[in-house]
């Protein structure tokens, strides 16, 4: 790891090498291990590690942004004189007023994990062990990553942010069958391999020999990973200031409107308790917990300080690195907890459908965000409130805010979940809705 | 050559295994994004660093840094040993690599123009003209041009005695109106959507589009989409056009031919193939006209290189033959189990494997994958579209990609494409909007009845390929010509 000190002096170098009327400067550092396993093996195991910087310049509203990875001071002095290059080549930007100023930053621990190669090792081994004992096989990875950030800018902003994660995912393939789960923590401890490979494992078994079933309308009970992956798209596509001002969201013009079922409430919280907090966005600016749609109604979209400036409101702190040609992002959605049990949920399912996993979910049309994908990993057949057997994969396309609209039930707790790489982890219910597409079926 | 030698003098260091290799990977890219007449995005940036691959205890150790102090390629060595040593105690097979000669050569991608030579007023220049030709209507929300430039260079060195470099140039540029009416929402894009057409090719690609000229075209047919009717649902004939149908190859036979994936390697991740390894030399993948190869040889190809990073040349391989399934696209480990698991495969790697930067491990990828031509060896008669709409009875006509999503055995798909067309009698009739079709892979490609002739072809590029753990972004190609396939369940999304 670099360390704040270090990060922060060439930070400063770098602005002291910068003649330009505004200078930001964006360290990224990345200390990353992963083993990938297959086949009851371990068949990749790697080790990266980088130190990247990307400048953003600005003289007369004109920007440049250059990225390197080599950081001698001819280098970093070249990067400089490659953005002013840029910068004087752009055509003014009547929209950018400044870089933003600095503004406090929420106080959150950097907690940084090295784990040893034999201790990712040993937890694939305890998942590999199990699913030979069950005859079965496992598939997966376990990553650590450790991640330091940091921005400045010529305006006095400084920020500085160190993580890690424990990431082990793992996919237990059966001869006609297979079963996903997956935990994260900060540190290889506080991941339970026993526990992952013990739900992997039960899904498999359970959905052994899936039966053909018909596409059609059917009620589902989306698990927290399904949920997840249906709300991917709403956080790129909906809450976005860019997209929403462009009337090209399922959101645009629907402020203060009721757009979801009054049971939803869905949050970006990056200090939620749950998740590892995340201090400032990508210009340094702070996070904030922002409610998005409560009780149904939409409330607050997300800002940076570009699209603030342009429709007068306040910067929510989601701004993606520059150059940024998707928009502001909220990064730590959830949606608010209910009051059932998944087995009470279950239980109230007349003739439906358990879905564990989407999978290559893909907008069909972003305004009324219409999306296609595939169940995964363990899809079962619900009559009178009971799973009677698993049901082959389905391809569906639904509408999110339709199907948001018809939620007749969210899980008491939230489920924490990792992405596939990196830091950001989210929390999700699991959601009984009452109305699900499904177009076709597969033949597995 | 100092990043070759240097390259060698990380290799010498490397204690004795029974196999390792260097690659150094020097990574620059410019980006240019316009949208409503404002460049929203300018920069360029650079890469630079290595990695270590060692086989030791027939097992893997790999590392990767930017680090080029004595000090860090001690570390990255010393962590890549360990690395392998770790695996090796939880080992249960044995890694082992095709035979492979060593190899001294250099690559260079042809070009004619320099991307990186262009002034950048220029190309700002000609992407703003390009945008502003869009602005046909108030309709029109968004007007978009994107333009990107890569010069990769590798320096590869491995205890076999290769040393190879390489400077691979690729350009990209495209354009896309968005028009909004209430509601609904619609967008065109030229030459192809996602970011344009990619290929590699130096300036000369950029200067061929004629961007401008077509702005104001997909502009309109984007308004036009607005008060189209919807397209029919029903099971129809379907042509494809050429920059759609390369994608239908990209996800239902690219990926699909994947050794890896089809020997379980992904399966935590993208999944896995019904192409399993049974299936090779006898399974009717599509009809007699259908030939697949992958190509890493053709002139303009994304996935075009002079050899791949494990150090084996660049082929052209028959994926699939008159129908029949062939071959996968493969590397040195994967095709010597191959041949242990169905002994009558007797190949070495095709030469497929490559990494997305120095940081990571090289793995199987898809070169130029491409759907062969009509009017050639073994693929029927080579149609020109117009013709081949002229033979169509009834049918629907769709261009250009909006959505793919397809399951993770590579069988189930469906793609919707920004604009179709009706077909009646043989004549392109009304403009239909949200076309929409599914399918499942082998029943799809044995419905293939007509392919469009070489005049016709070209090979797109998919600059956005999604594979591993960690995940990496790789640029490919696929030739395809627009082509005909018989009932197809075409407009199955309620809108």
């Amino acid at each position: 790891m670099q360390g704040e000190k270090n990060l922060k002096q060439i930070a400063d170098k770098v602005l002291k090498f910068s003649t330009a009327e505004e200078t930001e400067v964006l360290l990224f550092v990345g200390n990353n291990s992963l083993t990938r396993f297959a086949n009851n093996q371990i068949h990749q195991n790697v080790a990266w590690h980088d130190l990247g910087i990307s400048i953003r310049i600005v003289n007369d509203k004109k920007i440049g942004v250059a990225s390197t990875n080599a950081f001698d001071d001819e280098s970093l002095k070249k990067l400089v004189d490659k953005a002013i290059e840029l910068a004087k080549l752009q055509k003014p930007d009547k929209y950018f007023i400044s870089l933003p100023d600095k503004n406090k930053i929420p106080k959150v621990k950097n907690i940084i994990y090295d784990a040893k190669e034999d201790e990712l090792a040993r937890g694939v081994y305890t998942v590999i062990k199990k699913a030979k004992i069950n005859k079965l096989t496992a598939s997966g990875a376990y990553a650590n990553d450790n991640s330091e950030m940091a921005v400045a800018n010529s305006r006095g902003v400084w920020a500085y942010h160190a993580g890690s994660s424990c990431n082990l995912s793992t996919i237990i393939l059966g001869k006609s069958s297979s079963g996903f789960a997956a935990d994260v923590a900060r540190k290889v401890k506080g991941v339970d391999a026993e526990k992952v490979a013990n739900i992997a494992i039960k899904k498999t078994l359970d959905s052994t020999e899936p039966q053909d079933i018909d596409p059609g309308e059917y009620e589902v009970i989306l698990e927290p990973q399904a949920v997840s992956e249906m709300l991917a798209f709403f956080q790129w596509y909906g809450p976005n200031a860019r997209i929403y001002h462009e009337q090209a969201s399922c959101l645009s013009g629907q402020m203060g409107k009721q757009v979801f079922g009054e049971n939803i409430t869905i949050i970006d919280d990056p200090f939620h308790p749950d998740i590892f907090p995340m201090p400032f966005d990508y210009e340094g600016q702070p996070k904030k917990k922002l409610t998005i749609v409560q009780n149904g109604i939409l409330k607050n979209i997300a800002y940076d300080s570009y699209y603030a400036n342009i429709y007068k409101k306040k910067n929510t702190g989601h701004a993606l690195p520059a150059p940024n040609t998707m928009g502001p992002i909220p990064l730590h959605l959830y949606i608010k907890p209910g009051n059932k049990t998944r087995k009470d949920m279950i239980k109230s399912v007349k003739r439906g459908l358990l879905v564990t996993r989407l999978w290559y979910v893909r907008v069909l049309n972003p305004k009324t965000l219409n999306v296609t994908g595939m169940t995964r990993d363990g899809t079962f057949l619900i009559e009178n409130g009971k799973i009677v057997k698993p049901v082959k994969n389905l391809r569906f396309n639904q509408s999110i805010p339709k199907a948001l609209n018809n939620v007749v039930s969210i899980e008491n707790k939230l489920t924490r979940l990792a992405s596939f790489e990196g830091e950001l982890v989210n929390l999700m219910p699991t959601l009984h809705i009452k109305k699900w597409q499904f177009s076709s079926g597969t033949l597995f | 050559m100092r990043m070759l030698k240097l390259a060698e003098e990380i290799l010498d260091k490397i204690p004795k295994v029974e196999y390792a290799d260097v690659r150094i990977v020097d990574q620059e890219n410019e980006d240019i994004a316009t949208k409503d007449g404002i460049v929203e995005a300018l920069a360029s940036g650079h890469s630079l660093g290595y990695n270590v691959r060692v086989l030791h205890h027939e097992v893997w150790g790999f590392a990767a840094s930017n680090d080029f102090s004595a000090k860090g390629i001690d570390a990255t060595i010393k962590k890549a040993m360990e690395i392998a040593n770790s695996s090796a105690k939880y080992k249960t097979t044995d890694v082992a690599l095709d035979s492979q000669k060593s190899i001294t050569a250099s690559y260079k991608t042809p070009i004619k123009e320099d991307p990186f030579k262009v002034p950048l007023e220029e190309k700002i220049d000609l992407l703003l003209k390009a945008d502003q030709a869009q602005k046909v209507s108030p309709k029109i929300v968004i007007s978009q041009s994107t333009y990107q430039a890569n010069k990769e260079r590798k320096y590869f060195v491995s205890s076999n005695g290769s040393k190879i470099d390489q400077e691979i140039i690729w350009t990209g540029v495209g354009i896309e109106a968005s028009a909004v009416s209430g509601a609904e929402f619609q967008n065109r894009s030229y030459p192809n959507s996602f970011r344009g057409q990619n290929q590699t090719q130096g300036f000369e690609l950029v200067r061929e589009l004629e961007l401008e000229k077509h702005g104001g075209r997909v502009a309109k047919e984007a308004v036009d989409l607005l008060s189209a009717d919807l397209c029919p649902s029903g099971e129809f004939d379907l042509i494809l056009d050429g920059n759609q149908l390369a994608l239908q190859i990209h996800e239902s036979c690219g990926h699909a031919v994947e050794l890896d994936r089809a020997l379980g390697y992904e399966a935590s991740y993208a999944g896995t193939s019904f192409l399993t390894p049974e299936k090779l030399f006898n399974f009717q993948y599509g009809s007699p006209i259908v030939n697949l190869t992958a190509d890493a040889t053709i002139p303009h190809g994304l996935g075009t290189f002079g050899y791949d990073d494990e150090g084996t040349k660049a082929q052209r391989t028959y994926l699939v033959k008159k129908g029949i399934f062939q071959d996968y696209i493969t590397s040195r480990e994967t095709s010597v189990e191959l041949q242990k698991i169905n002994p009558k495969y007797k190949k070495n790697s095709n030469g497929t494997v490559r990494a997305s930067s120095w940081s990571r491990l090289p793995m199987i990828r898809m070169t130029n994958i491409n759907l062969e031509p009509g009017g050639e060896e073994g693929t029927g008669k080579g149609w020109k579209l117009k013709d081949l709409i002229a033979d169509t009875k009834y049918g629907i006509f769709m261009s250009t990609n909006r959505s793919w999503s397809i399951d993770d055995k590579r069988y189930n798909f469906q793609f919707g494409t920004e604009i179709g067309w009706e077909i009646k009698n043989g004549k392109l009739g009304r403009m239909l909007k949200n076309p929409t079709y599914q399918g499942i892979t082998p029943q799809f490609w044995n419905s293939c009845d007509a392919i469009c002739g070489r005049p016709e072809w070209t090979v797109w590029g998919t600059p956005n390929c999604g594979k591993g753990q960690p995940s990496q972004v790789m640029y490919t190609g696929h030739g395809a010509s627009p082509a005909r396939f018989r009932k197809v369940k075409i407009g199955v999304v309620n809108w």
